[in-house]
């Protein structure tokens, strides 16, 4: 939708207008009016159409056609965020609810730059530039995108010069060698990604806000940046990128052991020397030391996680904290988010735009609980009212009064740190010298190759 | 006969086993699939539309069904694709793999162990048997990629992965067929020194047989029996080994088939290659009661 409007602007408060591009056109050839946009959004409302997207869309009064490129969008309350929730993919009106919409399976048709072209078997998918696109037929003459499971395998494949594209697809651990390689490039821009450490508040030694900090300033993300993303991620002091247009500085908290020492003792968790005849007998001693706290972090069990984790272990061993790590399989330590079950949890949002994320991720109200069948994503638990109101408050002000508050909002998260804040990995390209003009984009997205072209051999 | 009658028993409970694993793994299709959104989308009603609702019993019930009017789907709404066309596509190329290994595996390990069997003690047999238990030690998914790096970046001669070529099968049945072979060749040399030490042996020495003859045509028909059992077994195994190898090469079979279902939690896609699994393994040992019988004509009479 983001890519179909010219224009946009707010009638009034409750009432956005879209100007459509002209010339819009579906892979079939029928052309792209706001009809289809209308049909699209009254099916995920009326929720006909099942999707994930129709909560978010609660705030949609009616999606009114005024003419065939004018699209008007009744709000039942002010809602700033809304633009980030009306951009999703339009689809044809014949094909907005189901049993139609299953077409979709068999032959996509969207009104972007390459049209479906077929999907041999389940490794590859085809596509081509599609004549209509409204930005210019792409230069490229075909895609074909393969499906690579193992990782070590896909470095391999790009070295081998097999591969002209990969996005996001390669562990930062094989940059170097990919950098190196003089047939590729390794293209790179600020990413929006955001990976933290969730800190369970709800009980245990983490609903202490002392011992919240106390990891943080043990805490040092720097050598992990330069080890283990050789570079390719920028530290975080919060949720929202340094390039955010609601980016606020943040007080934030450096690497500092005896601080963290401090707090430990503050909060109760003294250190108690081990016998010497003990000292050698348990393992679980750190540096002569009984450890004073013992906490686990659950990871998945993709390796570059569960090495920054080890790091993390190290780390925290030297102000007494003993980490245990425990790896496990994606949908199992998923699960295990959302019930609240677990300590720490290394995790990360995959893109941060638009700043409302911060409600769904510390409001109150979005807590996972059964009555919101566990789908909240404040796993941390973390109430804060002052927050609420606040977060709350930006999505019904003017678009120009919400960087103010989220400035406030950001400072509170700051000061009780139910995540720890890590860094903004970026998603770099690898791009083979036959793909030229490749833009990457912050999100990792595709969208680039529709104004790329191949190199003349 | 015994044994044909334990296949049922060993299908049903792999598939029982199996459900009841799945059951007590966390997620499933529709939380994995929703993932981070939808607070209140009606799960229950995705649920329901593919059976999750039901205990693993009655899941379990509904496959069988399924399967038998041969039109089983994959556990995942809302598209919920057919689950057999899927098998059919990735079953030849696991077959094509397997096959393929146990020739590499029988083409190292024959040689290899006759030639240890007949030189014991020899340098010949210590190196013979050190390969064998380097085979033995290498894991595929190490083996998988310095094969590559090998064979497919520094010497350019054979493609990285994935199943276009013939020369794609080259690198993965090697991978496979390494710990078989490995296993197989010190099986021959066991079997070859026992036959070896017969005196039907010694007698077709004494009558003055070269000893080429001996060793391939006396000794080694004979010794054929356990290795033959022994293949028969392993082959199973390598069906196993092929989930590994396959990730590693990116090759379309019933491994990679097994992996993106248990990723997905596509309950119905699991049980279906797990079936397809067993019945090999299961097809497999009667197959080698077969090949015993031709090569052991008093097997044949009992």
């Amino acid at each position: 939708m983001a890519d179909l409007a010219r224009d946009y602007r707010l009638l009034d408060p409750r009432t956005l207008e879209f100007t459509l591009r002209d010339g819009l056109t579906f892979h079939d050839g029928t052309p792209l009016t706001s009809e289809d946009v209308k049909a699209t959004f009254d099916g995920l409302i009326s929720r006909a159409m099942p999707s994930p997207r129709s909560d978010k869309l609660e705030v949609v009064e009616r999606v009114e056609a005024a003419d065939p490129l004018t699209v008007r969008i009744h709000l039942k309350r002010p809602y700033a965020p809304i633009l980030a929730e009306l951009s999703l993919g339009i689809l044809p009106r014949a094909r907005a609810v189901p049993p139609a919409a299953l077409e979709q399976d068999r032959a996509p048709i969207g009104a972007g730059p390459f049209r479906f072209a077929g999907q041999p078997d389940e490794e590859h998918l085809k596509l081509l530039p599609f004549d209509g696109y409204y930005g210019g037929r792409p230069q490229i003459r075909s895609l074909l995108i393969r499906t690579v499971r193992d990782q070590t395998t896909r470095v391999l494949e790009l070295l081998k010069g097999r591969a002209d594209l990969a996005v996001g697809a390669v562990s930062p651990s094989a940059f170097p060698s990919l950098e190196s390689n003089p047939r590729l490039r390794v293209l790179s821009r600020p990413g929006t990604a955001y990976t933290y450490l969730a800190l369970n508040s709800r009980s245990g030694p983490l609903a202490d806000v002392r011992i919240r900090r106390a990891i943080c300033h043990a805490i040092d993300i720097q050598p992990i940046i330069e080890a283990k993303f050789h570079r390719y991620a920028e530290p975080a002091t919060g949720m929202l990128p340094r390039s955010h247009w609601a980016y606020a500085s943040t007080p934030g908290c450096r690497k500092d052991l005896a601080r963290a020492t401090r707090l430990l003792e503050e909060a109760g968790y003294s250190s108690t020397p081990t016998p010497p005849d003990e000292s050698d007998r348990d393992a679980a001693t750190i540096a002569g030391h009984r450890p004073r706290l013992h906490l686990t972090l659950k990871v998945s069990t993709d390796r570059l996680r569960k090495s920054i984790a080890l790091i993390f272990q190290e780390q925290l061993a030297q102000v007494g904290i003993q980490l245990e790590i425990r790896a496990f399989e994606f949908g199992t330590f998923f699960n295990d988010v959302r019930k609240g079950n677990f300590e720490l949890a290394s995790l990360f949002w995959s893109s941060v735009t638009e700043p409302d994320l911060l409600r769904w991720a510390f409001a109150s109200s979005n807590i996972p609980s059964p009555e919101n069948s566990f789908g909240g994503q404040n796993r941390t638990g973390y109430r804060n009212v002052r927050l609420d109101a606040l977060l709350d408050r930006a999505t019904r002000v003017e678009p120009e009064s919400r960087k103010a508050l989220y400035a406030e909002a950001l400072g509170l998260i700051d000061a009780d740190l139910p995540y720890i804040p890590l860094w903004h990995e970026s998603s770099p390209a690898i791009v083979s010298a036959r793909l030229q003009d490749y833009e990457p984009s912050p999100q990792g997205f595709l969208q680039p190759l529709a104004k790329a072209r191949e190199a003349v051999p | 006969m015994r044994r044909f009658a334990s296949a049922p028993l060993a299908i049903a409970g792999s598939l029982l086993l199996v459900s009841l694993f799945l059951n007590l793994v966390p997620g499933d299709p529709v939380e994995l699939m929703l993932g981070e959104q939808a607070p209140s989308i009606d799960r229950e009603a995705l649920r329901r539309s593919v059976g999750l609702d039901r205990p693993w019993y009655g899941q379990l019930w509904l496959f069988l069904r399924e399967l038998a009017t041969g039109n089983l789907r994959s556990s995942l709404p809302p598209f919920q694709r057919k689950v057999l066309p899927q098998i059919w596509a990735a079953l030849p190329n696991t077959l094509l793999l397997t096959f393929a290994a146990m020739a590499v595996a029988i083409l190292i390990a024959i040689p290899l162990g006759v030639a240890a069997a007949a030189r014991k003690g020899t340098a010949v047999d210590h190196a013979a048997m050190g390969v064998a238990v380097a085979g033995v030690a290498l894991p595929r998914f190490w083996l998988g990629p310095m094969l590559i790096i090998l064979f497919a970046i520094k010497l350019d001669c054979l493609p990285v992965s994935g199943a276009d070529s013939p020369r794609n099968l080259v690198l993965p049945a090697v991978t496979l067929g390494t710990a078989l072979a490995a296993f197989l060749s010190r099986m021959t040399r066991a079997s070859m020194l026992d036959i070896l030490r017969e005196e039907y042996v010694t007698v077709s020495r004494a009558k003055g047989l070269g000893p080429f003859a001996v060793l391939w045509k006396h000794a080694f028909r004979n010794a054929l029996v356990p290795i033959v059992t022994v293949l028969g077994l392993e082959l199973g195994a390598l069906l196993g080994g092929a989930i590994v190898t396959e990730k590693v090469f990116a090759w379309p079979g019933m491994g990679t088939l097994l992996l993106t279902g248990i990723e997905k939690r596509d309950y119905n896609l699991v049980r279906a290659v797990v079936l397809v699994f067993t019945l090999s393994y299961v097809g497999l040992n009667a197959l080698t009661d077969a090949v015993y019988a031709a090569v052991d004509p008093r097997v044949r009479r009992r």
